[in-house]
């Protein structure tokens, strides 16, 4: 019997998600297989992290550094989104300022993310606003080229089509700019996020008094390698968590106008 | 009156090797209010620019183009013409119904008012069962009358359509010409409109001007006095597809 495009989705899902689950048991297993012929302080065992991590996420301060830096990276990103969107449309309208601008963009986009975390705090010293500053910094160029790519994909046809129909320049902007950049901001944001949170933690480290950034090297200063893997868990919990359950859906939802790609 | 009128209009092109290309020269051409004008000619002969010109796309090089007997960069009322494209032009993240809504969002109508003009022309092109189905999920045909319904949703009283039947299969394309008839004759619209097909000129248009290529000049206007409904079937139908023939 044919089975439905639903159920095809469906059995397609099942069978990830197994292969997810079994790539799981494998990473784990040969972790555990190199633990046995290691000190702790070098490589902890699975179990002994995953103790460490229960202990770790009962104790209130935990919330609290996981909180912080949540919001650091998410002000960071909002930020970064913002300024991203409005500079990259505003390139892409105007020539000129896109030529004009194209070397600076070429140059933050060559300065490493640790240099920001220096220059950071320098500026801002042991405060959020470093941290902020950090991802900032390292996901705005990202989502600003990404915007501004976007752009000239605009379909020529499509502006020729409003025109017809006298559709102001707000109105294009929103019915077709948007939309057609949609797909292209939405990958650029995604790195972002990926590469804002991960900086984060740097900068944390280097140039805060509280989050998790500071909890690792907090750890490591005291060669407590346990924590340090029990925190490192704790981000990627945070970063699989953000992806399946905000970007993913997000995405299927906008993006559903799309022919489906063959299986 | 005249709802478009051309003087003598010319255009050329600046072809990337910098040489110029004069796609139209010298073009008289009348749209009597509430008639119906075929463009025919050979592919190339400058009926798709000739379209844009009259929408106000391009400005012609030589010539005057009048609308509603005003010149064209005095004409006001854009929004009571519209523009059936040769490509569709649908927004692939729109479905049908929001591609069809797009002129009335465009003339700011609040959304209640929309859904109800929609689902009227989406039952007009018989697409109603596909509202909710994007450009990718539907036929060529079935495309170009979404298209056809978002030229029609804000009842203008002049409408520009490039081939605009060229991709439906012949018994869709006869419906669909009874339908221009029935809603020209009920909305009072003026249609000017390029085609390849003779016999869809003969059956449609109370004028035809036959435009010959390299520059594109009228080389003769023909006009047709059948009563409609027209049956293609018809000797004198038929008689008029041969005349044009001869012509082209
Ligand atoms: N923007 C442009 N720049 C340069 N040349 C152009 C441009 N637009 C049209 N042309 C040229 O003008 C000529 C007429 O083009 P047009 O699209 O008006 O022809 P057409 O009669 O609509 O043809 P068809 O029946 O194939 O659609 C062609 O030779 C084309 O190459
Ligand atoms: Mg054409």
């Amino acid at each position: 019997m044919k089975r439905s495009p639903l159920q095809m989705t469906q059995d397609r899902r099942l069978r990830l998600i197994g292969l997810r689950l079994l790539l799981l048991i494998v990473v784990i297993g040969i972790w555990g297989i190199g633990s046995l012929g290691a000190p702790a302080f070098i490589l902890p065992s699975p179990r002994r992290v995953f103790g460490v991590w229960t202990q770790l996420v009962i104790t209130p301060g935990f919330w609290a550094d996981f909180g912080i830096t949540f919001y650091r990276i998410a002000m960071g990103f909002i930020f970064a989104t913002v300024v991203g969107v409005v500079l990259g449309l505003l390139l892409g309208a105007s020539r000129t300022l896109g030529d004009f601008f194209q070397p600076l963009l070429v140059v933050i986009n060559t300065v490493s993310s640790s240099i920001w975390a220096i220059f950071a705090l320098i500026w801002f010293g042991l405060s959020n606003w470093s941290t902020i500053f950090v991802v900032f910094m390292t996901a705005m160029p990202l989502i600003l080229t990404n915007v501004w790519q976007g752009t000239s994909t605009v379909n020529r046809d499509f502006i020729e089509l409003a025109q017809t129909f006298r559709m102001s320049r707000l109105q294009v902007l929103l019915k077709i700019y948007l939309p057609t950049i949609l797909p292209q901001f939405f990958a650029g944001a995604r790195l972002a996020f990926g590469f804002g949170a991960r900086v984060s933690i740097v900068a944390e480290a280097l140039g805060a008094s509280s989050g998790i950034g500071y909890r690792l090297r907090q750890a490591a200063d005291l060669v407590q390698t346990d924590q340090v893997f029990a925190w490192t868990l704790t981000l990627v919990i945070l970063m699989i968590f953000i992806e399946a359950v905000l970007l993913k859906p997000l995405e299927t939802r906008l993006f559903a106008w799309r022919k489906p790609r063959p299986a | 009156m005249s709802v478009v009128q051309l003087e003598s209009v010319g255009k050329s092109f600046m072809r990337r090797d910098g040489e110029q290309l004069e796609v139209l020269r010298n073009i008289d051409l009348d749209v009597p209010e509430r008639s119906i004008v075929a463009l025919v000619g050979a592919s190339g002969c400058g009926k798709s620019t000739l379209l844009n010109i009259v929408a106000g796309l391009i400005p012609p090089d030589q010539g005057t183009v009048y609308l509603n007997g005003q010149k064209s960069s005095a004409f006001r009322d854009w929004r009571s013409m519209t523009y059936m494209f040769q490509e569709d032009r649908l927004f692939p993240w729109r479905t049908t119904a929001q591609n069809i809504a797009l002129g009335l969002e465009a003339a700011g109508m609040p959304r209640a008012e929309r859904r109800d003009r929609v689902m009227q022309v989406l039952e007009l092109v018989g697409l109603e069962k596909f509202a909710d189905s994007f450009p990718h999920e539907l036929s060529g045909g079935m495309r170009s009358r979404a298209a056809l319904g978002r030229s029609l949703v804000t009842e203008p009283s002049i409408l520009l359509m490039d081939e605009p039947f060229s991709k439906l299969d012949p018994s869709i394309r006869t419906q669909m010409h009874d339908e221009v008839l029935r809603i020209a004759a009920l909305r009072q619209m003026s249609v000017l409109f390029v085609t390849h097909d003779v016999e869809e000129a003969v059956v449609l248009a109370n004028k035809i001007v036959v435009l010959m290529p390299r520059p594109g000049r009228v080389k003769e206007t023909r006009e047709i006095d059948l009563p409609y409904p027209r049956n293609p079937l018809s000797p004198e139908v038929a008689e008029e597809v041969r005349l044009l023939r001869l012509s082209l």
